[in-house]
């Protein structure tokens, strides 16, 4: 049986693997801004990278960010709010659509709020699936009085 | 390296954008696409500072320059540079003819007006306060009657509107390097007077004048200077006691007078009432008050424009007068309250040639009545030509002349693209074409560019196809009824040749021989003829026309009666494309007879012709 030959500018399946997809490699800055012993700062990668984004995303308040006012989830405007206005549903929701907006490489798996009106404190709890590599990771957000 | 800077490029997206592309040449840092990520963060942090710093830095260096400058606190400082100071607000000014009738005797053989005697008029329904600036005289003519004059023994006497604002100064010592400020944006800068009295209570004061109307300047010379500052409020600076004059000492007291005014909306007043009375012998006489000169001349602050426009001309000038753009500047400096537009030219420039004079042509502002225009003129020729201009040069008004253009257009309209009838798109083109001249014509040195207005008319409407004008030029000649008299009609421009279908000169319709006749060219010559509306020729040889000088010469022409009032004579241009108007010629349209027309078309390229 004839076998089919291309041109090496064609791939030439013969002896090269056809390249059907490619895996994005996600590398960040770290924010800490800590540095290696060389002097250069540490990076993230992979999920690590993503899951830092996460974090951005929610500690960031409307307006914040240059030009992009809607980018954020606003959690600091719960700040001044009466215990009894924040609920949890409304809270979960603009956290995923934060997320669903802004952070394409995420897929939020569950969001666990956990309102402390005693103690003047919200935790949440963001679990998500990073969508390149299947991984699952999670997000704790404390916002608290500081004093 | 680029030569222009698109503004544009100093978006914060177009900066992020080109980081990010920047990103890409390199393979450590993934994640600068994802909003949220770290490397996103910093590059808000650098788009954003080189935006602000780009836009900082086009603005500023916007304002850097007269042309650009966009707030007025700059381009009255690049003015001031200049040595040009921009015009306050400024007072309407009436004329009026002010008098008392004493009955009883004995009578004084004068009486005063004391300043500030009050006036009231009103234009559209609000009244305004006008008041004299100066004591008049006026003196008993033997029957009682006290008509007041001024000093130069003339019997019109100028109100000014506004209300009069007094600001008292107490001078500190030098060290304390006091700044004058009068917080007054409605200030007229032209009715201040300084008084610098010599203690606090003292009545003995030196009158200082402004240094933009002195000639000599000596260290013992009392002048104040008066400037715009960045508020729009005005600062007062006196000399440093060296070179510009001497400078008020601590324990003086500086007494500023001034009207703070309404400005051009107080122009047109009429009707002037008072309630002034002057005592005398214990009996008060009311003051009457004729209206000579309707007030006019009332101004808003220099506007932005008109500075941009007038500073680099007037420090061109340098406050004198020598050549042609001199005379513009300083005429429109100090009199553009009451004119629209000014142009000079010199003797050797005009038509005949004379020698020694310059011509200046003046186009008033149509408020402007005649008295104030005479008295305008007279201003300009003392204040001006007399102390600034060149020994032995005359200056000689000429007229403003309005050549009226009769535009015929037609241009070609598709039914199916507008949802517009023909009619309205007739009317919305004519009224393009009347606001094209409101806003290019109408003033001195202004060209007609047809083609220019053919552009405007196309872009009107994606319905109009495209159009077509033809352009005839119009001027009004009065004339002697039976009187038999030459005239010579000028033209702004050459005129086209004779040919044998079109006629080049055309006029409105007269009666002569009792038949209602027009004037036409000869088809194929020069000649003029005078024809009746039913094209017999009554007179063969009416006169004739130069083509190159643009002159239509009528000979022995005695119409009994002409329609209308003056004779309209038509003439066709030799470049109809471009009509440039000499010296003191100034273009307009003539509504009635310009006509716009649509053709239709459906742009239905099968059907026969």
């Amino acid at each position: 049986m004839p076998s089919r030959a291309f041109s090496i500018e064609d791939g030439n399946l013969g002896n090269k693997s056809i390249l059907t997809s490619r895996r994005e490699e996600y590398s960040d800055i770290d924010l800490s801004f800590a540095k290696k012993g060389s002097g250069d700062i540490f990076k993230k990668s992979s999920g690590a990278s993503v899951k830092q984004a996460v974090r951005n995303l929610l500690l960031t308040n409307f307006s914040e960010k240059p030009f992009l006012p809607r980018f954020g989830a606003d959690l600091n405007s719960m700040l001044f709010r009466l215990s009894t206005d924040i609920d949890d549903d409304t809270l979960e929701d603009d956290i995923i659509k934060a997320i669903e907006t802004f952070e394409p490489r995420a897929r939020v798996l569950n969001i666990k709020s956990n309102i402390s009106p005693d103690t003047n404190e919200v935790n949440i709890t963001v679990t998500f699936q990073i969508i390149n590599t299947s991984e699952e990771a999670f997000v704790d957000v404390s916002l608290t009085r500081l004093r | 390296m680029a030569t222009t800077i698109k503004s544009t490029q100093l978006d914060f997206d177009f900066i992020k954008n080109k980081l990010k592309e920047k990103f890409k040449e390199q393979t450590e840092f993934q994640d600068y696409n994802f909003e949220a990520s770290g490397l996103s963060n910093l590059l808000d942090v650098l788009a954003l500072n080189s935006h602000f710093n780009g836009l900082t830095a086009n603005f500023a260096l916007n304002e850097s320059f007269i042309n650009t400058a966009q707030l007025r606190s700059s381009v009255v400082a690049h003015a001031e540079t200049l040595g040009y100071i921009p015009t306050s607000y400024t007072s309407s000014q009436a004329k009026l003819k002010l008098s008392i009738l004493i009955t009883t005797t004995p009578r004084p053989t004068s009486v005063t007006l004391t300043r500030g005697a009050i006036f009231t008029a009103s234009v559209d329904d609000v009244s305004y306060t006008f008041q004299t600036r100066q004591n008049f005289v006026a003196s008993d003519d033997g029957t009682g009657s006290y008509e007041f004059k001024t000093g130069t023994g003339l019997s019109e006497i100028p109100v000014f509107e506004g209300t009069e604002k007094i600001k008292t100064f107490v001078v500190g010592e030098k060290s304390d390097s006091q700044i004058y400020v009068i917080p007054d944006v409605t200030m007229d800068t032209s009715t201040i007077r300084v008084r610098v009295f010599d203690t606090l209570t003292g009545t003995t004061f030196t009158t200082y004048t402004d240094i933009q109307d002195a000639v000599r300047v000596t260290n013992d010379s009392a002048l104040y200077q008066i400037k715009e500052v960045p508020n729009g409020y005005y600062e007062l600076i006196f000399g440093d006691g060296l070179s510009t004059g001497k400078a008020p000492v601590a324990g003086n007291k500086i007494v500023v007078d001034y009207l703070s005014t309404q400005g051009t909306v107080a122009n047109g007043a009429t009707t002037f009432t008072t309630n002034v009375a002057l005592s005398v012998s214990g009996v008060n006489y009311p003051l009457t008050a004729v209206t000579t000169s309707t007030s006019a001349g009332g101004a808003f602050k220099e506007s932005l424009e008109s500075i941009r426009r007038n500073a680099p001309i007037a420090f061109s000038s340098q406050k004198r007068l020598v050549t042609a753009e001199d005379y513009r500047a300083q005429i429109l400096a100090n009199y553009g309250a009451y004119l629209d537009d000014v142009i000079a030219w010199g003797g050797h420039d005009n038509v005949p040639q004379i020698y020694g004079r310059v011509y200046a042509g003046l186009k008033f502002k149509s408020n402007i009545d005649t008295t104030t225009q005479e008295d305008v003129k007279n201003q300009i020729k003392n204040n001006l030509s007399e102390n600034l201009s060149i020994m032995s040069i005359d200056l000689v008004f000429a007229e403003a002349i309005t050549t009226k253009l009769v535009l015929t257009t037609f241009f070609n309209l598709d039914p199916d693209l507008t949802s517009s009838t023909s009619q309205s798109v007739e009317n919305l083109v004519q009224s393009t074409i009347n606001s094209f001249f409101a806003t290019n014509l109408r003033k001195f040195n202004k060209v007609f560019r047809r083609s220019n207005l053919l552009t405007a008319i196309d872009a009107l409407d994606v319905a109009i196809l495209n159009s077509r004008m033809t352009v005839a030029m119009q001027r009004e000649q009065a004339i002697d009824l039976n009187q038999s008299a030459t005239y010579s009609i000028t033209f702004p421009t050459t005129l086209a040749e004779p040919d044998d279908v079109n006629r080049v000169i055309t006029s409105s319709l007269f009666t002569i021989n009792s038949k209602s006749c027009s004037i036409r060219n000869a088809l194929n010559s020069n000649k003029l003829e005078i024809v009746d509306q039913d094209g017999v020729i009554q007179i063969d040889n009416a006169g004739s026309y130069s083509q190159l000088q643009g002159i239509v010469t009528l000979v022995g022409f005695a119409p009994s009666a002409v329609q209308g009032t003056l004779l309209k004579v038509n003439a066709l241009p030799a470049n109809q494309g471009t009509i440039r108007p000499l010296r003191n010629y100034i273009l307009d349209i003539d509504t009635g007879n310009s006509l716009s027309t649509a053709v239709i078309d459906n742009q239905n390229t099968l059907v026969t012709l």
